[in-house]
């Protein structure tokens, strides 16, 4: 009789542990069904302009984030402010892990179009990674549109012209802090806060 | 105790109606529609390898029936389909894409062997559902380089035209193109590069109590 209810408590621990075992699929345990996936994948929101991600580097938002996805030869020739480097072929080792979610911060996939940086997007995503995006059209429109900005028609809406005034400032910001400050983001840091007190020197002025 | 004593039985009873319970929760679990058949690592390799692209050249084979088996998918809405798509594509607006019906009929697709390629009006669009479906373990699916509006221009020389649909490229020489500016609107002198930022900002300024 209590070998009876040895067997019964042996029994179900078992089928405990194997109902344990059934949903267990890989290491990646916050990923997004598949149906999910794709609701996500047909929101365009998941698209950052140029402009959006140059005026939050210029008002040096904390929680931007900027992930460069490209090879680490181009990212050394040339990459946004602060940008980290996570070439696409490592985004699954430890190191590209950890740059993703991190709490408060918005993620902005970068390449030199954006294919592979919304890959890059498509693969986080189903990794039940939050706060992520793509910015579109990458490092070629960023070139195209903030640092040698097109002026627009005379008939042209004057929102565009007020876009234009913004992408040539932008344009000056950049081309000074981007390229005397490559070595290291220390450096660019330095040069950041200099052009700081600058500013502010104007204002007073004025 | 001692009732179980004398009703042996009912252990077994127990035991029956037990797993009776586990086996009817068993068949009655809800089974996911779909799977991941590829992990993270392997759609990594896939895209990096640019497995899965369909060219442009391709499709002028497909046009003119020279390539069996291919089924052109327009994942666009169904407006922009009716104003213009690639002869012989059938619309299926990317988010009804795994509903039952159609995926019976990529299922069948599949098993025929059918290569299905989808494409909305630029590779970026058609890049996303193109992914979900690879690793999900739809294999025989392909993505248009290029999309529609390659297409809609160079639909009378697909064979030649072939770069522009190439997407992944620097157009520029960043580097380059950013120290350009530099050099022109500084002062010339290539000596010491912080000097040079501090001219333009003064620049700046100008532009700025002029303003005022």
């Amino acid at each position: 009789m209590n070998r009876n209810y040895l067997f019964l408590t042996i029994l179900m621990l078992v089928l405990a542990i194997g109902t344990f075992f059934i949903n267990k699929d890989d290491e990646f345990k916050n990923q997004i069904k598949p149906e999910a996936l794709l609701q996500a994948i047909t929101q365009p929101s998941r698209y950052v302009t140029t402009d959006q991600v140059a005026k939050r580097i210029i008002e040096k938002d904390p929680t931007l984030e900027l992930i460069d996805v490209r090879l680490p030869s181009e990212y050394n020739k040339f990459t946004l402010s602060d940008a980290i480097n996570v070439p696409l072929k490592d985004i699954l080792t430890d190191e590209g892990q950890n740059n993703l979610g991190i709490e408060d911060m918005n993620v902005v996939f970068f390449s030199n179009d954006d294919i592979m940086a919304d890959q890059a997007w498509v693969i986080s995503k189903r990794l039940g990674y939050k706060n992520i995006y793509v910015l579109k059209g990458g490092l070629n429109c960023w070139i195209e549109t903030i640092i040698n900005p097109v002026i627009p028609d005379e008939s042209a809406p004057g929102t565009e012209f007020d876009t234009y005034h913004f992408r040539k400032a932008a344009s000056l910001y950049f081309t000074g802090g981007d390229n005397t400050a490559q070595p290291s983001t220390a450096t660019k840091a330095k040069v950041k806060v200099r052009r700081k007190k600058k500013e502010k020197a104007a204002s007073g002025g004025c | 105790m001692h009732v179980h004593e004398r009703n042996p039985k009912r252990t077994l009873i127990t035991i029956l109606l037990f797993a009776l319970i586990i086996v009817f929760g068993w068949v009655t679990m809800k089974k996911p529609r779909f799977k991941y058949t590829l992990t993270p690592q392997q759609t990594v390799d896939m895209v990096i390898n640019h497995g899965g692209c369909f060219h442009p050249y391709e499709l002028e084979k497909v046009l003119n029936n020279k390539e069996g088996d291919v089924v052109l998918i327009d994942i666009r809405n169904n407006f922009d389909y009716a104003k213009g798509h690639i002869p012989g594509s059938l619309n299926i607006t990317a988010a009804n894409l795994l509903s039952e019906e159609n995926i019976k009929q990529l299922d069948e697709w599949k098993k025929n062997n059918v290569k299905v390629v989808f494409y909305h009006d630029n590779q970026l669009q058609a890049n996303g559902a193109w992914m979900l479906f690879r690793q999900i373990g739809y294999s025989n699916t392909f993505v248009l380089l290029g999309g529609y509006q390659y297409y809609a221009l160079h639909k009378n020389n697909l064979k030649q035209s072939e770069g522009s649909c190439l997407k992944g490229k620097a157009k520029y020489d960043f580097a380059a193109v950013a120290k350009k500016r530099n050099a022109a609107s500084g002062e010339g002198s290539s000596v010491k590069p912080a000097k040079k930022v501090k001219v333009r900002r003064k620049k700046k300024e100008k532009a700025a109590s002029g303003g005022c």
